[in-house]
């Protein structure tokens, strides 16, 4: 009887899932890849003959830089993400149930307002003549305004802002599975809390970082508005060279081959991610 | 059989939506900050129309749109600047205008119609003029700056800003240099190049949304600006200088046009015919300070707009001005190529 009642309702749901990879997943990238081997064309954007003279661009020095540019604002705002981060995951699990659920609560308040939004109120703050250099001047701190806005360190102040609840709450989950007779066995068998800290958790909640480090590291080199924004004439990120390709330069062959230059990326960090998942499943327990 | 009822059903549908639909929506993709919401809002009062406002903050960003949504129809009015009009055009990316459903077009003034770019106005209607120019704040500079050379003294180091503007950008640099800023000569616009990237690590910021922000944050002390967003940043920084700098002034005409596929051309005719009365008109340029075009609205302007340089330059200060105009794809090509040069390198 169950199973009648089953069949058409696994049907649809195996349509929705695979009807929606289909439209919504496949057929956009290999749009991406079909335009990253066309020739660039002003009047129609992309035309035929195919090549690979958009993948010979992006070899191009300059571009090198760039991506190294980027790629070490991305770096930073990682790594300050996973030292807040860390602490913050570690002390949340720690919380009594009940706050436990406002704290999580509190952390995703934010992106119910438009990010782009949020990074034009962090320029208010930033300016020379903003809010917080208004304030340290007022409480005699400084004497000088601080030149912060449209600098690198504005970028990377302006990613961690917005990226740090997606290091935060794989962190989270990592540390609630963390189980306390471990921590007690470690301790009894004599470990102080520094190893204790080296051998046991850290090893236990790497899978929980290394998901946060990626989905902050890529989407920091992606996120084009807030060097728009924040990051004034010199500080661009990956993201910023595809927008640009598409509606500034409109050179849609090697936007679409910067594009996958970055997915390959993502894909490599992945495959690290699940040898790495591996290999703590088969020392740790 | 089948494909029939379906195309039954979506015809059903469409009519349904269209029948339903009581209000009429012109979807307008402007400049940001170049359209008092005043006059939107009594162009609905007037019409019932309602109007859905989206802003771009370059010609390549606005034409590439367009260009996409060609099929979807997604704008019925855009405002492309001078030498995007004639590219537009030469596309057939545009939907002649209707002169007889235009109101008020004989108060344009005679020598900003009929221009090259569109020789008989039969797809544009101008809306706006202005300049480029210089944006000096006096509180931080000493001395006086008269000359887009000036840009690179090293005094400036850090706290220049420049229009994020491609065009514009190598306009300046090739004035400085002697050359026109129409210049589709390779050599010219390699030289333009290199002054510019000798400018570069002075360049604190580009901004095309709004150039007056940096003045007003505190983040630069000079560069490029446009008229209206001068006199718009004077109300907040009164040290704020519009200066027409010695090697001439860059000057644009901003024109209505209707993308090909408009859904509702209709109220697109209705909105220029409302912009051009002279009321409205004179109202868009004293609240963003650009001039317009319309020279029954010039006689009734406040006398402080009219009288003020910034938005209304006398001949003096139009000695060297030059337009910009279509330069060809292939020009195109080369400034592109030197623009991102400029702008990726770091």
């Amino acid at each position: 009887m169950g199973n009648t009642l089953q069949q058409p309702f696994r049907t649809a749901v195996l349509v929705l899932v695979w009807g929606w990879l289909l439209f919504l997943v496949f057929t956009p990238n290999l749009l991406v890849v079909g335009a990253s081997v066309m020739t660039r064309d002003p009047s129609t954007f992309i035309s035929l003959p195919m090549n690979l003279d958009a993948y010979r661009q992006l070899l191009n020095p300059l571009y090198l830089d760039v991506f190294l540019h980027s790629l070490y604002m991305a770096a930073m705002t990682t790594l300050i993400c996973l030292l807040i981060g860390y602490p913050f995951a570690w002390s949340l699990s720690k919380v009594a149930r009940k706050n436990r659920l406002l704290l999580i609560f509190l952390l995703i308040v934010p992106f119910w307002t438009n990010s782009l939004v949020r990074t034009y109120a962090l320029k208010l703050i930033l300016a020379t003549n903003g809010l917080l250099n208004n304030a340290l001047m007022a409480m005699g701190i400084i004497d000088e305004p601080m030149q912060m806005l449209y600098t690198e360190g504005a970028v990377i102040i302006g990613l961690v802002y917005l990226l740090l609840p997606f290091m935060i709450l794989p962190l989270y989950t990592v540390f609630e599975d963390l189980r306390e007779d471990f921590l007690r066995a470690s301790h009894d068998l004599g470990a102080g809390r520094w190893s204790t800290f080296i051998h046991v958790i850290v090893p236990l909640t790497l899978p929980g970082v290394l998901a946060g480090v990626m989905l902050v590291l890529l989407p920091a080199m992606g996120l084009f508005f807030v060097p728009d924004v924040l990051g004034g004439s010199r500080n661009l990120l990956v993201g910023n060279v595809i927008k640009n390709q598409f509606l500034d330069a409109r050179n849609w062959p090697f936007g679409a081959a910067a594009s996958i230059m970055l997915t390959l990326a993502m894909a490599f960090l992945m495959f690290a991610h699940r040898l790495s998942k591996r290999r703590i499943g088969e020392d740790g327990v | 059989m089948k494909k029939l009822a379906l195309a039954t059903m979506l015809a059903v549908g469409l009519t349904g939506c269209s029948s339903s639909e009581e209000t009429q929506v012109l979807n307008l993709y402007n400049w940001s900050e170049y359209m008092p919401q005043e006059v939107l809002d009594r162009f609905t009062e007037e019409t019932g129309i309602q109007v859905v406002y989206t802003t771009y903050d370059s010609n390549e960003a606005m034409y590439a749109r367009l260009k996409l949504l060609d099929d979807s129809a997604a704008y019925d009015l855009a405002v492309p600047s001078t030498y995007y009009v004639s590219k537009m055009r030469q596309e057939d990316l545009l939907m002649p205008i209707d002169r007889s459903k235009i109101e008020g077009f004989d108060n344009l003034s005679p020598e900003l119609v009929n221009l090259d770019i569109d020789p008989e106005n039969a797809y544009s209607v101008p809306f706006l003029w202005g300049t480029t120019g210089l944006g000096v704040d006096t509180a931080d500079v000493d001395g006086e700056v008269t000359a887009w050379a000036d840009l690179w003294d090293e005094r400036f180091d850090g706290r220049i800003v420049l229009t994020n503007d491609m065009r514009e950008v190598f306009h300046v640099a090739l004035r400085v240099l002697g050359h026109s800023g129409n210049s589709t000569d390779p050599e010219h616009i390699e030289e333009a190049y290199e002054r510019l990237a000798e400018l570069m690590p002075s360049v604190r910021t580009f901004n095309s949304d709004a150039p007056r922000m940096p003045f007003l944050e505190g983040e630069t002390d000079i560069g490029m600006i446009w008229n209206g967003e001068a006199v718009m940043g004077r109300d907040a920084l009164p040290t704020l200088e519009y200066v027409y700098p010695e090697e001439g002034i860059i000057a644009w005409l901003d024109s209505f046009v209707i993308p090909k596929n408009a859904k509702n051309p209709e109220a697109a005719h209705k909105f220029i015919s409302f912009v051009l009365k002279p009321e409205i008109s004179a109202l868009i340029s004293e609240d963003i300070g650009y001039a317009t075009p319309n020279l029954a609205a010039r006689e009734l302007l406040d006398e402080s707009v009219a009288s003020d340089r910034a938005s209304y330059p006398t001949a003096e200060d139009m000695v060297n001005a030059e337009f910009q105009t279509d330069i060809g794809d292939e020009a195109l090509q080369v400034y592109a190529k030197y623009w991102e040069k400029l702008k990726s390198g770091l």
